[in-house]
């Protein structure tokens, strides 16, 4: 029997379908870019978020240097705020982007240019996956991922000011606001299924219980993302860092594929609590395993992982960049190993 | 005329509920009726802000209630202060607090500077993506007791180490507490890099800041 391609297994772990294919998958669908592979592939940070070639060089080292079964764009969070006129901190070869200024004083100024996905570095990031497809075919999943409408906010309004806001302004305005950028990542994905993507990946970190309450998550977050889940028409991973246990339940009716967790949250408790309702993608913790552990320490925590259910093998959170390689690589030779019986 | 106990009771209502405007009349009230402003601040204003603290911990506030209320906090000391009578009794502990290097998320960071500053702390705030080196440097110059650092990712918060490690190469690890705290920050990976304390929340880490505090006054062996 032929192999099954890792795009085709990554397909049906991250819609939940992980029986039906021959193992588990380690597509990360969240950062994967670590200075050994910009120094492997001879395309750093700050240069490669802005240069297409060394962005294609960058994003194929997660499959040539690490074997991660899948390739994932754009490398950081500021590609939304940027084309919406902030001013970007570059950063350097182990420090991502961030933005610095932001552009709207009030809800009402928002304004999201119709072009907008013809602006700043979107094009850049669907040229390079376009490339990508072409180059290595149908054989490998790319995943297109999008900065939620949460964050995009924090960054286009300031994260106090439209923190206060959702307390101080009326619900609908604050919804409202998120449902435009909603619509900007809509019109990425749409374009980024064009340039062959497979995988849609909405990073909304700043979404986290850590700062909003489950209430708000359910009356203005949970609308926006099922809105994006209608009309994306692409399975689709949400990832929100830091604690989302009482998110869970929302969580599952967002008509998303697959839940990343962070670190904080216990697959198998996220998986008790959601069901059948949405896959948990993630379960090696970044830090505590990859970035300070060791190969031994990190194949536990996989192995924990896949124990407690999760659908798809990927790092909890963003890698950091010194992580070092032999540790990413440990997690992918435990997912190559792990065959369903 | 409202009597001091309306005045007082207003004015803590208008902070828990983080109404700012509220907050302003009611601490235009308290100057009109000749309440002791200082008192007003430090001790009411305090002691409405260890509700909302309370509030936090129980999950029934969340981070914009806590700004909100900061706000109206604030509103109520631009009207007070220039009526305050300051206590010069006690020295309030010195904390130095700041977002890592290569880090912007600094809500966090924030919430802690507003509990810290409401229970009567000297804090002097560094802001975010602050240099470990700087940070180092602020610690010595203002002989702070009490260094805070915050990271909210993954990707930054090995730079709390880094600092630490800075702190015990120039020999002044013994000199100052360090408390961490941040999303991804375990407290596991908090005492193995060397800190003191990781507090849960932002209320939390006001206890512990007191415990610090008096652990390293007591020890006191080692002083700046």
């Amino acid at each position: 029997m032929a192999e099954m391609t890792p795009r085709k297994r990554a397909l049906l772990c991250v819609t939940g379908n992980k029986r039906r294919a021959d193992r588990i998958s380690c597509m990360d669908t969240l950062t994967t870019c670590t200075v050994d592979q910009m120094n492997a592939v001879k395309a750093p940070f700050p240069e490669a978020n802005r240069d297409p070639e060394l962005a294609f060089k960058l994003a194929a080292a997660a499959w040539e240097v690490i074997g991660l079964e899948g390739f994932k764009l754009p490398f950081d969070l500021c590609v939304e705020a940027e084309a919406l006129g902030c001013k970007i901190n570059w950063g350097r070869i182990d420090r991502h982007p961030s933005v610095e200024t932001h552009v709207f004083n009030d809800l009402k100024d928002l304004k999201i240019p119709d072009d907008i996905v013809e602006r700043g570095r979107f094009p850049l990031k669907h040229d390079v996956e376009l490339r990508l497809r072409k180059e290595y075919g149908d054989y490998l999943p790319i995943v297109n991922q999008v900065t939620g409408p949460f964050t995009v906010a924090g960054h286009i309004f300031g994260i106090e000011k439209f923190c206060i806001w959702t307390k101080k302004r009326p619900l609908a305005d604050v919804r409202e606001a998120l449902m435009q950028i909603s619509e900007m990542n809509i019109a990425d994905c749409k374009k980024a299924l064009k340039s062959g993507t497979d995988v849609v990946c909405i990073a909304d970190p700043s979404a986290t219980s850590d700062i909003l309450s489950p209430t708000f998550f359910k009356e203005a977050m949970l609308p926006v993302y099922q809105n994006m889940a209608k009309k994306i028409g692409a399975p689709i991973v949400l990832h929100i860092c830091g604690n989302t246990s009482s998110y869970l339940p929302f969580i599952a009716d967002t008509g998303f594929d697959a839940f990343s967790v962070d670190a904080q949250v216990d697959p198998g408790f996220a998986k008790a609590i959601v069901g059948d309702k949405i896959a948990i993608v993630g379960g090696v913790p970044t830090i505590t395993a990859l970035l300070f552990g060791t190969p031994q320490k990190v194949k536990e925590a996989a192995i924990d992982a896949i124990k407690k259910g999760v659908d798809v093998l990927m790092p909890s959170c963003g890698i950091p960049p010194r992580t070092p390689t032999e540790n990413f690589k440990a997690m992918v030779d435990v997912a190559r190993c792990m065959v369903y019986v | 005329m409202a009597t001091k106990e309306e005045i007082v009771n207003g004015f803590m209502k208008a902070i828990v509920d983080g109404d700012e405007e509220a907050s302003a009349k009611w601490a235009k009230e308290a100057v009109a009726a000749g309440l002791d402003a200082y008192e007003m601040v430090t001790k009411h204003g305090g002691d409405a802000m260890t509700i909302v603290n309370q509030k936090y911990e129980k999950k029934e506030y969340f981070v914009p209630e806590v700004l909100c209320a900061a706000n109206a906090l604030n509103a109520g000391v631009d009207i007070l202060s220039p009526h305050m009578k300051a206590d010069k009794t006690s020295v309030p502990a010195t904390v130095v607090l700041a977002v890592v290097e290569g880090d912007i998320h600094d809500i966090g960071k924030n919430l802690v500077k507003i509990m810290l500053s409401a229970a009567g702390f000297r804090v002097i705030d560094m802001g975010k993506d602050v240099p470990s080196a700087a940070l180092v440097e602020k610690v010595k110059e203002t002989k702070a007791d009490v260094l805070g650092m915050s990271a909210l990712m993954s990707t930054t918060m090995p730079r709390m180490k880094n600092v630490i490690d800075m702190l015990k190469d120039q020999g002044i690890r013994g000199k100052v507490k360090v408390i961490v705290g941040g999303g991804p920050v375990t407290k596991d990976w908090a005492l193995s890099i060397g800190a003191d304390d990781r507090p849960h929340d932002a209320s939390a880490a006001v206890g512990a800041t007191k415990g610090l505090v008096e652990k390293l006054r007591a020890e006191r062996g080692e002083t700046w």
